[in-house]
């Protein structure tokens, strides 16, 4: 009985880990710095779900993250809501739009895919651009609340009262809840019937097709998926940069991240973006602190060219021994 | 062979990784536990992109006043320590660079990074840990916050978005104007300075038969020089940073104009090589600034022996900045200088003491007297009006003399009479 939950119990053990962590009261740069390696995991986990197991290359995930950003602004500007409303809320309009920008792209294949993806995020961030109630093109500081409560508990408190001393260690808690949920999501969906629909249409559409798989229905379920973990992961994107413009939101930067981080990984399993993101989000986060940010986007560059060469299948593949 | 070869490369290349990741990993641990040392002062500063042109030119000053703080004593009798990281002109790279300096790098005081965009990031962070924040040129920063920490050194009075352009509408007077077009980039300074425009017309009276934004990215300004003309406006208001300035000038200089005053608030063409660059397209340009080579600019006594220190050390180290310094450097070392002398009249680290007595003290800075009021603005305005006259070509030595950059306004400092765009072109 316990080794059919095996997984699930291990997620909990790192959840638990994680809030371990919160109360060690580290250099809250950790936590910070923790987040946005986190917040990679659950971006590259998305984006394996239609990339990974569909073969659909997805340009757009700045599009979706941005779309999960400005709903939680527009959240906050409108009512001050809790963040918890702004990740579901978040979620809720990326997928929709994930189903919605599917019906009408998925008819796309390969680089054509590609490119309309990638026109959705410039499209999206030519909206928010132009839209003053979420600041525009000149961009929206967030101030996190001091004292956050949920149902009547204390979230954050400086004094000691609430369950986190800092809002940096509940986002990093909050994030890692999500990005152990996106991987659990991922996981299903990779050994279960929508899974294998997928990786058959990665093999042959038209094949699947014929063989009786409802690619249409499947990859409209996948980008609705995708979008939706993308958008969440943005919708606590602006409590953590408490500032947020179109550039910052809708960077490229996020969807050559969560294209690279699964391909270094290993696009065959849930496990692979995972590792990916830990080692490039880490190596970027170190960089950052050492060396200068210019040279994140260096170091990608150069691992991704490395392992597309050498390790087709990325790091899990090759100890998987899949690579031969 | 070859498998045996490329065996050994995936060995090679996983124990590279393993080592770069350990190695890097003991440098950020390293970074992380920094021990107490001399006072640190830490700050993003715009030594890339757009706005690198001012934020070389501000570091150098700060420097200048490391070493002259330095001399003195320091602060506290503790040597002072500049900490900074090259934002890029990008307010993304804006929170992590001053977490990773409160929390990597432990500095005691943070200073803000050049210019209203790249502080408007910085805020939330200085409001959450509480503690004093400097700011260098913002513009209405602190209108949403009212953080009681906050003072920025722009002279343009306690309200600034109107108090910066106040000066430049009474300048424009003469014209008898009655339509105005404004135009402004899509950024957080620009949008303030052209809110303060729009105020500043409705006051006077003016009809506003044009008003929009640009996005910053805009690379082509003739169709919005072209849209504004067939407006026809009487005066045409700019609020723009240096490569929208240089874009507007160049556009200006290619459809020309028939408004009778352009200018107001374009950041950058107080710069040195974008002076150079423009040369004589800038003539009739009526325009901001807060220092020129005057004879009158005697006002700010300290501010010309240290620009001379600045100019004397671009030459002899090979600086590659702003040859002339006359923008920023003052402001630059007159922000620090401030923080300088609060601490150590307050006499330990002590955020809500030291902001206390910054809002109750009048500064003697290079600058002259400097007070802030309650939302950490100055208590008024001295922003100059200049007007680009008699530039004959590219040389940068001409903006070093007076007579390029007559000042229209305040009366007390007057070198010069407004005259029609047209009229010196």
């Amino acid at each position: 009985m316990i080794g059919r939950y095996k997984f699930e119990i291990g997620c909990i053990l790192v959840l638990a880990l994680a809030f371990l962590a919160t109360q060690a009261e580290f250099n809250r740069f950790y936590y910070f710095a923790g987040f946005a390696i986190l917040q990679y995991v659950m971006i590259a986990t998305a984006w394996n779900i239609l990339g990974g197991y569909g073969g659909y290359i997805n340009f757009g995930t700045a599009g979706f993250l941005g779309v999960g950003s400005y709903v939680a602004i527009g959240l906050i500007e409108w009512g001050d809501a809790a963040i918890v409303w702004q990740v579901v809320a978040a979620a809720v309009v990326a997928g929709l739009l994930g189903l919605f920008i599917g019906y009408f792209t998925l008819r796309l294949k390969g680089v054509y895919f590609a490119i309309a993806t990638l026109a959705l995020a410039i499209v999206l961030e030519t909206i928010v651009n132009n839209w003053d109630f979420v600041g525009g093109a000149a961009g929206i500081s967030i101030l996190p609340p001091r004292k956050p409560e949920l149902l009547g508990i204390l979230i954050v408190d400086r004094k000691g009262d609430g369950i986190f001393s800092n809002s940096k260690e509940f986002l990093f808690f909050l994030m890692a809840a999500m990005a152990i949920f996106s991987v659990w999501v991922a996981r299903t969906v990779e050994r279960g019937k929508l899974g294998r629909g997928l990786n058959a249409i990665k093999d042959n559409e038209e094949a699947a097709e014929c063989m009786g798989v409802p690619t249409l229905r499947l990859k409209l379920i996948a980008t609705t998926l995708s979008g939706a973990l993308m958008g969440a992961a943005g919708g606590i994107f602006p409590s953590y940069m408490t500032f947020v413009d179109p550039p910052t939101a809708f960077n490229l930067e996020f969807a050559v991240n969560s294209l690279a981080m699964p391909m270094i990984g290993g696009t065959f399993t849930w496990l692979g973006p995972v590792v990916g993101a830990v080692l490039l989000g880490t190596v970027q986060q170190i960089a950052i602190v050492t060396i200068s940010s210019e040279l994140n986007l260096l170091i990608l560059g150069v691992l991704l060219v490395i392992f597309v060469t050498v390790a087709p299948h990325g790091i899990v593949g090759w100890f998987m021994k899949k690579n031969k | 062979m070859i498998r045996i070869l490329a065996n050994r490369m995936r060995i090679w290349l996983v124990a590279g990784l393993v080592v770069s990741s350990v190695v890097l990993s003991g440098s950020f641990i390293n970074a992380a536990q920094a021990q107490k040392g001399p006072i640190k002062v830490g700050f993003s500063m715009a030594l890339t992109g757009a706005l690198a042109g001012g934020g070389k030119q501000a570091l150098e000053a700060m420097k200048i006043w490391r070493d002259d703080i330095n001399a003195k004593g320091g602060m506290l009798g503790r040597q002072v320590d500049l900490v900074y990281y090259d934002d890029q002109t990008n307010p993304k790279n804006v929170p992590g660079i001053y977490a990773k300096l409160l929390d990597v790098d432990k500095v005691d005081f943070i200073v803000s990074g050049y210019g209203t965009n790249l502080i408007a990031p910085a805020m939330p962070v200085a409001i959450d840990r509480e503690v004093v924040f400097m700011g260098l040129f913002g513009m209405n920063n602190n209108k949403k916050w009212k953080y009681e920490k906050y003072f920025q050194i722009l002279p343009a009075g306690p309200d600034p978005a109107v108090g910066f352009s106040s000066n430049w509408f009474e300048a424009i007077k003469s014209f008898k104007p009655k339509t105005i077009a404004l135009v402004a980039a899509d950024a957080e300074f620009a949008r303030n300075l052209k809110e303060g425009a729009v105020t500043n017309a409705k006051r006077m009276g003016l009809e506003i038969v044009y008003n929009k934004n640009y996005p910053p990215k805009t690379a082509d300004f003739t169709p919005i020089v072209r849209a504004v003309n067939a407006k026809k406006p009487d005066i045409f208001y700019i609020a723009s940073y240096p490569n929208g300035s240089a874009g507007i000038v160049r556009a200006l200089a290619e459809v020309g104009s028939d408004a009778k005053a352009i200018g107001g608030g374009m950041v950058g063409l107080q710069f040195a090589g974008i002076m150079a660059g423009l040369g004589p397209n800038l003539n009739g340009i009526l325009n901001y600034d807060f220092y020129v080579p005057e004879p009158t600019m005697a006002i700010y006594p300290g501010s010309s022996e240290l620009i001379k220190r600045y100019q004397e050390k671009v030459k002899t180290e090979g600086l590659k900045t702003d040859a002339l310094g006359y923008y920023l450097v003052p402001w630059a070392y007159a922000y620090v200088d401030i923080l300088g002398q609060a601490v150590n009249a307050v006499g330990k680290i002590d955020h809500d003491a030291i902001a206390e007595y910054i809002h109750k003290t009048k500064f003697t800075t290079v600058v002259g007297d400097v007070e802030f009021g309650d939302n950490g603005e100055w208590t008024e305005s001295r922003t100059i009006v200049v007007q680009y006259q008699g530039i004959k070509n590219n040389d940068l030595g001409q903006f070093a003399k007076p007579g390029t950059r007559k000042i229209m306004l305040p009366e007390d400092i007057k070198t010069g009479d407004v005259q029609p765009f047209n009229a010196l072109r």
